[in-house]
């Protein structure tokens, strides 16, 4: 009898460990608005500067990177057109 | 390249040196602070990232279609874009996120989709580059389930459960906020068509190269 309510309390205390890991890796709330802060903005605790800058950085960086590889793959088939249509005209003359 | 395009790109190039003033003054947000000024080109760069693959889907299709060569130009520089707006999307998405959610990642609808997506689009450009003679009607068909992603990946957010905050943000934001994002928006749809241009450009210059070299051999 002792053992089975020993097995009882120890079952108890598994799920209540469980339920309450299970409630501890819940993850917050999804925001439905976004609201500008108020006068009390509540104090930082990962540092957003970093972040916020880093991810302006990705963008305008990516962007650029990418710009100037097209820039350079049109320039490079442009030129080699023109070399092409060159030596076209060049044997049409001989 | 067109008339438009000079006086296009120098305005474009304006809007992303003033976009930063804008941003600035925008408020930070009442829960993430200033972190939320990441939003600002994230989603821009999100619903480019949704757009470029819609393109390539609807290309694709009229490509397998019609069978003209114009259109799976179109294709294949709308799946470059698709893996470069993914790319700034799936970068800066979880630069915000350890900031407002603490953590980088979850693996929940909206970003597996999305992700997914991106997948999908290197799949493209993958086959393209080296799937040798008949990849580009393999690539096509890659391309339609690319496109049937998107809409999944547009209402992920307000069908599952998920910490994304919804679509739904959107049309409730401030004046103060709404300003700057409308503002980054047309930015970025007006450097997507931009891109767009240039990189259909490189392509018909390419058919115009290949061209060259049969007349040459013959």
């Amino acid at each position: 009898m002792a053992a089975a309510r020993a097995v009882c309390v120890v079952v108890m205390m598994l799920c209540g460990a469980s339920a309450s890991a299970s409630l501890a890796a819940q993850p917050p709330q999804p925001q439905d608005e976004f609201k500008p802060v108020g006068n009390n903005p509540a104090p930082e605790q990962i540092p957003a500067a970093p972040l916020l800058i880093g991810a302006y950085i990705v963008v305008l960086g990516g962007l650029f990177f990418y710009v100037l590889s097209l820039s350079r793959r049109l320039g490079a088939v442009q030129q080699d057109v023109q070399r092409l249509e060159g030596e076209l005209k060049r044997r049409g003359r001989g | 390249m067109p008339k438009w395009f000079t006086p296009a790109a120098i305005l474009c190039g304006l809007m992303f040196v003033v976009s930063p003033v804008l941003i600035a003054r925008a408020p930070d947000e009442s829960a993430m602070g200033m972190v939320y000024k990441i939003y600002y080109y994230h989603m821009p760069s999100a619903w480019m990232f949704l757009l470029a693959p819609l393109v390539c889907g609807v290309s694709s299709a009229l490509f397998l279609v019609r069978g003209l060569a114009k259109d799976d130009r179109r294709a294949w520089a709308a799946a470059e874009l698709t893996v470069l707006f993914g790319a700034l999307t799936l970068i800066t998405g979880p630069l915000w996120a350890r900031r407002a959610w603490g953590t980088w990642w979850v693996w929940d609808a909206r970003l597996t989709s999305s992700l997914v997506g991106w997948m999908i689009g290197w799949a493209y450009l993958i086959l393209r580059r080296y799937g040798g003679p008949g990849s580009d009607k393999l690539a096509a068909g890659v391309a339609l389930f690319g496109a049937v992603n998107v809409p999944f990946i547009f209402i992920s957010v307000n069908y599952w459960r998920t910490i994304h905050p919804p679509t739904t943000v959107v049309p409730k934001l401030p004046v103060s906020m709404g300003v700057p994002l409308w503002f980054c928006v047309t930015a970025f749809l007006l450097l997507f068509v931009l891109l767009m241009t240039m990189r259909l450009r490189l392509e018909q210059t390419r058919t115009r190269l290949d061209a060259l070299y049969v007349a040459l051999d013959e």
